[in-house]
Parts: structure tokens; sequence; C-alpha cells
């Protein structure tokens, strides 16, 4: 049910105590959690509001619909990275593999020494992270998973490699299977809550920019779902549109430090395994990871339906067309790198969008080829017939020894690199040589402008981050209503 | 749906690319993913909208230029950084229509001999 209320009415002023820009994984527990200890809160979201289920998982028709330009978007660089971005109620929940990874603690206390991060207990996170498992209920597949998810699992574990099934915010009907869960999104979870507690989501309205006076921001310009224009005056700021939208916001509002400087993602470079039987899941991911090479690299199962094997294919697509017609003996896997690189995002005057750039290290480099010639050996080692490599001029891998001709014809360069995991252009903490926000969000030379989603994480987290992302920011807002009077 | 100058932009080299690698795509499916790719393109971000503007007048122009077929092969698999990645771009919104909507197309782009 569609809980988007125009809240502009007829008129192109509002004023509100807490402005909330986003409505994703960051937007909507700010919203909720604001809302029921009594704020006046306005959740603004460009997108609009589809309700769960209503469209295909990793169709183009999604794509169109919740996704940033279609799904078509690039950090520039050498290889360009093609990453996505949810646009709709509930930003990036929507539509992502709600897979479920705690915040890894290991990462937290690195993040906390080298940001200098106040009050980052682990203890803390935890509790957080329980709560978080009951709202979103977290779960593993009931029964047996996929035969895509499991042919992962089998070629690590024949290789004595360390994997496991990864659990994903889904409900699943009583006797349901692998393929029946509902994912338990936003729009599914902390949106109605916050709806619930008072809060106003009004969706089709994009924030130009904040109107600051001096260290204050006291009102949004935003356009409105049919091009008018309208502003929106507030107390208080929570920007989570995201790691590349965040950082743009704030450079177009003339606020300057470390924002848009450290972006930091998983890259990832995919094959296509073909088996003798078929294991093709049109509308699903598998949920087993491979994760022996933590924190360096892990192995996971990617959307796979034929248009997407095309789309894996199409880098070799004179060798490798021929394998289209078994498109349904096929699946498509990923190795996902944590990467020493870093990119910039760029707010440039008079352009809409912001321009995004990501430089991959050598070391980065070696890391892909040698995780993607891992994970064609898991796959033999799977039983698959055939591997194809997602890069211009790689070999048909069909035996262990046919790896290493792989390894030596990598280059990132010829590779389709893509990742879904952006984060780190407003990293949190005290050392201002390398933090955009403080301990809490509250971006650096401002006093009410605050910052709640994965732009705060320091670095790429290594694992699937929307966990981690949530953790934060509801230890962030928790923090804030402690310390704020509201009226 | 995209604007009629950015199908113009697009449209030539894109049916041109389609028309070599998928020779079997009839031209109702063909031209089909050349407007499915020009509304994509026309909904890139802004930085990347205006590089592909330039990308494609300068694509268009080899069209005129001697054989077709052989000006699209050289042209496509260019090994010049951002250049290169406006066929691969092409290609890749093309293919993904093409075997979303008709998953059961041959690799020629031919139909499938029974489809649903």
């Amino acid at each position: 049910m569609n809980l988007s209320r125009d809240a502009f009415g007829a008129g192109d002023h509002i004023e509100v105590e807490v402005l909330v820009i986003g409505s994703g994984a960051g937007g909507a527990p700010t919203a909720a959690l604001l809302a029921e200890a009594g704020f006046d809160v306005l959740v603004v979201e460009e997108g609009e509001w589809y309700d769960q289920g209503s469209l295909k998982p990793f169709s183009l028709d999604q794509m169109e619909k919740q996704y940033r330009s279609g799904g078509v978007t690039v950090a520039l660089g050498r290889p360009s990275i093609a990453y996505t971005e949810g646009r709709c109620a509930g930003g990036g929940t929507e539509v992502n593999s709600g897979l479920y990874k705690r915040p890894p603690h290991s990462m937290l206390t690195k993040w906390r020494e080298g940001y200098k991060i106040q009050d980052l207990e682990l203890d803390d996170i935890d509790a957080i992270a329980d709560e978080i498992e009951t709202d979103l209920s977290i779960s593993y597949v009931p029964g047996e998973s996929t035969l895509a998810s499991k042919a992962l699992a089998r070629g690590a574990t024949n290789l004595g490699w360390e994997n496991g099934e990864i659990p994903r915010w889904m409900s699943y009907p009583e006797r349901g299977d692998a393929l029946s869960g509902k994912r338990q999104s936003m729009t599914e979870t902390y949106l109605p809550r916050a709806v619930k507690a008072g809060a106003i989501l009004s969706t089709g309205i994009r924030v130009e920019r904040l109107e600051m006076k001096d260290a204050t921001a006291g009102s949004a310009v935003v356009e409105r779902r049919d091009g008018r224009k309208g502003r929106i005056s507030f107390r208080h700021v929570f920007v989570c549109c995201g790691a590349i939208h965040t950082p743009a916001l704030l450079q177009r509002s003339g606020i300057k430090g470390n924002i848009g400087k450290r972006l930091a993602v998983h890259p990832t470079v995919k094959l296509s395994a073909k088996f003798s039987e078929a294991i093709n899941v049109d509308n699903d991911v598998p949920v087993h990871q491979v994760t022996e090479f933590f924190p360096h690299s892990s192995f996971g199962g990617s959307a796979s339906q034929a248009g997407l094997l095309a789309l894996a294919l199409n880098d070799n697509w004179r060798e490798f067309r021929g394998q289209i017609t078994d498109w349904r003996r096929m699946s498509v896997y990923y190795a996902a790198i944590t990467s020493e690189g870093r990119g910039r995002v760029i707010s440039i005057p008079g352009m809409r969008d912001p321009l995004v750039t990501y430089h991959l290290t050598k070391n980065d480099r070696t890391l892909l080829g040698i995780s993607l010639g891992r994970l064609a050996l898991a796959m033999l080692a799977a039983g698959a017939e055939a591997v194809y490599p997602s890069f211009r001029g790689a070999p048909i891998v069909k035996r262990p020894a046919d790896v290493a001709r792989l390894e030596a014809g990598f280059s990132a360069t010829k590779a389709s690199v893509m990742s879904v995991h952006l984060c780190s252009t407003v990293p949190m903490g005290e050392d201002p040589r390398l933090c955009g926000a403080d301990s809490f969000g509250r971006v650096h030379g401002t006093t009410n402008v605050r910052v709640n989603d994965a732009s705060l994480l320091p670095s790429a987290p290594g694992v699937n981050p929307q966990a981690t992302v949530m953790a934060l920011v509801v230890r962030n807002v928790r923090r804030f209503i402690e310390e704020t009077v509201h009226v | 749906m995209p604007s009629r100058s950015q199908a113009s932009r697009v449209g030539p080299y894109a049916d041109a690319l389609l028309a070599r690698d998928l020779p079997a795509l009839d031209p109702e499916r063909r031209s089909e993913a050349v407007e499915f790719v020009a509304i994509r393109i026309a909904d890139l971000p802004t930085p990347m909208n205006l590089a592909v503007r330039i990308l494609a007048v300068v694509f268009n122009l080899g069209l005129s230029l001697g054989s077709r077929r052989t000006y699209i092969s050289v042209s496509s698999s260019l090994p010049i950084p951002f250049v290169s990645e406006y066929p691969r771009l092409i290609r890749s919104l093309a293919f993904a229509y093409v075997w979303e909507k008709w998953p059961d197309t041959k690799p020629d782009g031919g139909r499938a001999q029974v489809e649903p």
C-alpha cells in the first residue's frame, strides 16, 4: 500500500522540525526512530513508491522504475566501474539481494581507531544488530536452497574452502520454499513504522540544495514531480541519499571539507558457469557465499536471467555467443574484492548529476584476476562443464589447468567491472584530515546538517554493507534524540 | 520515450551494430531494441549523457565512410579507453533487452523455432 502523500498540497512552502532526505536503509530507520521519539518528521524521496513484490526482481522493468538512471550508472576510470543505486521509496533495500552480514568486529575496531570514532562500542552495535535482525525478519531459506546456490557451496566445499549460506531480510510463508520469500525492505518495515508514528513520506521530490546561513542550514530548495519548485524549512536535516547523492547534495549546498573525496566500493568481476542440468533461476540470487579469502575477496551468485547472461557473455560475444541457447543450464557468479582504491564524487555546476570516478590500484587489479581464477576453480569443482569469464579475450575454462590461462590473460581494463556496494564519501570520525562528519554523522563545520547513510562508513566493509549501515544509522539517531530537545 | 534528437543521435550506430552482431534479428525487433537503448541512454546521469552525445556524433560520422560492415567491426572493438565504452554500452543494453524479452532468441538474433 502506497504510504506516500503530497506534503505540499497547493502551496510551495512547508515547515517541519526534521527533514529526512532519502528513504532507504539510512533514511527509513532515521525517520522511524525520530517520529517514534515525538519529532515532527518529513521524509522526501526522489523516486516513487512501488509495493514490494509488485515488480519482477532484477528485470529491466524494475531497473527502469526503481533504479537511478535505469541502472546505467558508471564511475569513470580505467576500467570504468558500472554501479547501481536504488531510486524509489525504500531505496536500495527494495532491489538488492537482501543478504545480511553483521558488522564485522574487526572492521569496527579498525574504523574506531583509524578514524577516531568516539563511543563506537562493539557491544552497542551488536545489541542494535539484534534489534535489526528482528525488525527485518532475518532468516535462512526454508528447506533446500536453489541449485545455483548449492553449486557454489559444493564447489567451495570440494576445495576445502570456507563457505556458507548468508541469511536474508526475507519472510517466508509456512511450508514455503527458497523462492517464496518476501523481501523485508524499508517499504515493508521502517517506512510503515515511521508513518504510523506520524512522519510524512513524500515521494517524487528531489532536493536541489540546502540553503545555508553561516554554518546552519535553514531550508531546502526542492523540485517536485511536476517540475514545480518548493521550499522546506526545518530545524534539523538528515541527508540520507546514498554514497553518491549525499556528497553531491552537500557540495551543491556549498559545504566543503572531506565530502565526496574517498568513495569506496567492492569491485566485482563475473563469470558464467554451465552445468549439465537446468540451474538457472530468473528472479532471485544464490544465498551462499565463499568466505575463504575474506577480507580480501568473497564469491557469490548473481541474478542470471537470460538477458543478464547475454550481458555477461557479451565481452566475447563471437566466441561465447553459442552458449546463450543453453541459458537454462547456466548461472552467473561474481568475485568481489576489498579494494585499496578510492574514487570521487564531484558535483559540477549546471549539471544535475555528479561526475563519479574510481581508481583501482595495481594490487586491486591483480587481486581481481586471482579472485576470478579462484572462482572459476570453484565452479569446476562444483561440476561445471565450462566457465565463461567476463573479460575481453577470456579463454573458456574447462579444466583446472585452464585457470592459469585465465589469470595470465586477465586485465581489469578488459573486464566488465561492477559494484553495488558504494560507501565512504562522508566518512565519520573526529580526524579532520580523513573525515567529513563527526562520530555521529554531523557534518564537520555545520551545526545541524547530519548524514546518516552508507556515506559514513570509513571504508568498504568487505561484506554486504546494509546491516553495518543500519546499525550505525540507529546508533547515530539515538544519540541525536538523547541530545536534542524538540519542540 | 527518448526525445527525437536523442534517438536520432544513438539510433544509426546502434542499428548498424546490432545488424552486424545479430544479423538474423528481424527489423521490428531490432528497431524495438534500438529504441530501448535510446531510452536508457537518454536517462543517463548528466556527465555521462554529455559524453555519450559527443561519442554518438563521432561514431555516426564513420557510418558514411566506406564499408559499413568493416567500420562497425573496427569501431566496436577499438581498445581506446572511454571511447570503447560506447559500443560496449549499446551492445550491453541491446543484448539485455533482446534476451530478456525473447529469451530463446538464437545467438545470431534469429527467432527460436517455437517461442512462447
